[in-house]
């Protein structure tokens, strides 16, 4: 059942009756239920994996209460009796028990992603390895299916346990209730990552029936719809067409291709992600927002801080932070100012903290090296611009460069997408060597464009009624984002309007995806490409 | 107070770190900013700086890092 699916519209109408039917104190219920009855239509039995995550995460976090709990309450209780020193050793100790604890909770539920999403790349490059240097190459390759959404619940539940061991969060008490936090159908699919603090007590509380929130929630399903089933959809084909013939293509038609994947895979994912927040509003339920105008970045630090927001987040809080900040990383800080200067130096673990990071972001993505060389081209892009940041100021002091005028910041946004696409040949590409291919053509022929006017157009899944079609959707979309950017908010002019006007709105919205929409047997308009990592 | 102010400035001179209320908040200081930052004052005010302590309301004004720095000695 997914999201661009008659049932699923159907799905989410009766539960929405049946969730304001009931008292509010069951709301939470039907919410569990909707949601393993939506993952059960996708993943059958893989919903077990998700209960097991689910339950087992449940008990390390009130394991890790416990200890947290049982450490203050001894604090609190000698609290006269102890020296400052034996203070900071009891909670030293406390806090190691915690981290033992916590240690075997990650080692759980990464274990099971690590397993079920990795095994096979893991052993096919063992294998290799073996046989380059004389071995059998014996390690079995399985056959494992992977459960819906593993990649972002998993990274959920580490999140959850680790805020618990901060004692920034408490362990829900009711392991049900934690299920759903878990298993929330509007987010399970590709994210957002929620947090615990942010969610859990939206998923719990008793929500009355809201006549304008529905409203906004209608609207952002359609307008996720719109961008899904007319922009995306739409792509797939020339899309497919050019990546699967890379290598007999010369010059910037592989650009071309990248840039086309770019608007494709921004749709597709930021589409989804509006109808799942749409139906979530409809319930009473606000998640977090994950992109911002991704493609309007000046830079690609920006560019991350703008798209898939809860996983850059999450990337920041879990990864760099606590590795940058840690007695490892503190004391190679130290010695890289003695041997490598204080610029250098001082930024070096950082530096280091941050490419693990977007390579765990590359990984993340798939067990593949075209996904770790992803991560590797963000990275050195973001760690040049800090390196470098003062040759390029005073490039721009020489130039004479008006940092504020609107030429500079359109030539930094132009600059930063084409950056962005460049990198999508690592994560489009069927191969590592097929996106260094694409990417060495394209240098080729550099200067031929000719693609654009010989018909080649025509001859990769789109007329040219269908080319048009697109622009203007592609023209509309980049209106919206340009509104969107200058903080306007469409919803709220709608909500303005006369009702006749307003239904003028909805019934043209639902027109223009039944006859420009594509869907049917000839599309794959189910699937959604980060459902898929 | 000026202490902090001086080490604040020597990592980000364009910043108005006196004045500012919402560092995080808006954006100003960004994550390499804030590890600069931690780094700094766990070697000039001899703290330890923990991951937990990363909350946007330490570190969203000077007058929240100089809180933050005597809660630290304190304990």
């Amino acid at each position: 059942m997914s999201f661009v699916t008659l049932p699923f519209f159907l799905f989410v109408a009766a539960l929405t009756l049946v969730y304001f039917l009931v008292p509010g104190k069951y709301q939470w219920l039907v919410l569990l239920l909707g949601s393993y009855v939506f993952y059960w239509t996708h993943s059958r039995w893989l919903a077990l994996v998700l209960a097991g995550t689910s339950l087992a995460t449940y008990g390390i976090a009130l394991w890790l209460q416990r200890i947290n709990d049982r450490g203050k309450a001894y604090l609190k209780q000698h609290a006269a009796e102890l020296s400052r020193e034996e203070k900071k050793a009891r909670k030293e100790k406390t806090k190691k028990a915690a981290r033992g604890v916590l240690l075997l909770g990650i080692a759980v539920d990464l274990g099971a992603l690590l397993f079920l999403k990795y095994f096979n790349f893991f052993a096919a490059n063992i294998n290799s390895l073996l046989v380059r240097f004389g071995g059998a190459g014996s390690v079995p390759m399985l056959s494992l299916l992977l459960p819906l959404g593993i990649s972002f619940y998993t990274l959920q539940a580490i999140a959850y346990m680790v805020d618990v061991y901060r004692g920034k969060e408490q362990a829900d008490k009711n392991p049900l209730k934690f299920m759903l936090f878990m298993s929330f159908f509007p987010q399970i699919v590709q994210g957002p990552i929620p947090r615990h603090d942010q969610l859990a007590h939206q998923l719990y509380a008793p929500h009355r029936f809201d006549y304008t929130r529905m409203c906004y929630g209608v609207q952002m399903m359609l307008w996720g719809l719109i961008k899904k089933l007319i922009i995306a959809e739409r792509l797939t084909g020339p899309v497919n067409y050019l990546f699967t013939h890379s290598a007999r293509q010369m010059g910037p038609i592989n650009l071309f291709a990248a840039i086309l994947y770019s608007f494709q895979i921004y749709t597709d994912f930021s589409g989804g992600m509006d109808i799942g927040r749409g139906v979530a509003q409809i319930l009473g339920i606000e998640l977090e927002l994950n992109f911002r105008q991704p493609y309007f970045s000046g830079s690609i630090e920006e560019f991350w801080r703008r798209w898939h927001m809860t996983m850059g987040k999450w990337m920041k809080d879990y990864v760099f932070y606590p590795l940058s900040l840690s007695k490892a990383f503190t004391s190679l800080g130290r010695t890289s100012r003695k041997l490598l200067g204080q610029f250098i130096g001082k930024r070096l673990p950082a530096f280091i903290a941050m490419f693990i990071a977007y390579l765990a972001v590359g990984f993340w993505h798939g067990p593949n090296w075209k996904y770790v060389a992803y991560g590797i081209w963000n990275g050195l892009f973001i760690m040049s611009g800090i390196l470098l940041d003062g040759v390029y100021a005073k490039c721009r002091d020489g130039l004479k460069i008006n940092e504020q005028a609107v030429t500079w910041r359109v030539f930094r946004i132009l600059r930063t997408f084409l950056i962005v696409s460049i990198g999508r040949f690592f994560s489009r590409s069927d191969s590592l060597a097929d996106a260094l291919t694409m990417g060495r053509n394209m240098f080729t022929r550099w200067t031929d464009i000719t693609f654009l006017t010989n018909g080649t157009l025509l001859n990769i899944g789109l007329d040219t009624a269908e080319w048009v079609v697109l622009c203007i959707f592609l023209l509309v979309l980049f209106y919206v984002d340009f509104q969107h950017e200058k903080q306007v908010s469409f919803r709220a002019v709608i909500a303005r309007q006369p009702l006749v006007f307003r239904w003028i709105i909805y019934i043209g919205a639902v027109l223009l995806l039944l006859i420009f929409g594509c869907y049917g047997p000839v599309y794959n308009a189910a699937d959604f490409i980060y459902a898929g990592f | 107070m000026d202490k902090l102010l001086k080490i604040l400035s020597d990592i980000r001179p364009d910043v108005d770190f006196a004045n500012a209320q919402k560092l995080i908040d808006d954006g100003i200081l960004d994550s390499f900013d804030i590890i600069s930052i931690v780094n700094e004052l766990n070697e000039a005010y001899d703290i330890e700086i923990d991951v937990e302590d990363l909350e946007p309301d330490n570190f969203n004004t000077c007058a929240a890092m100089l809180e933050l720095i005597q809660k630290l000695q304190e304990e």
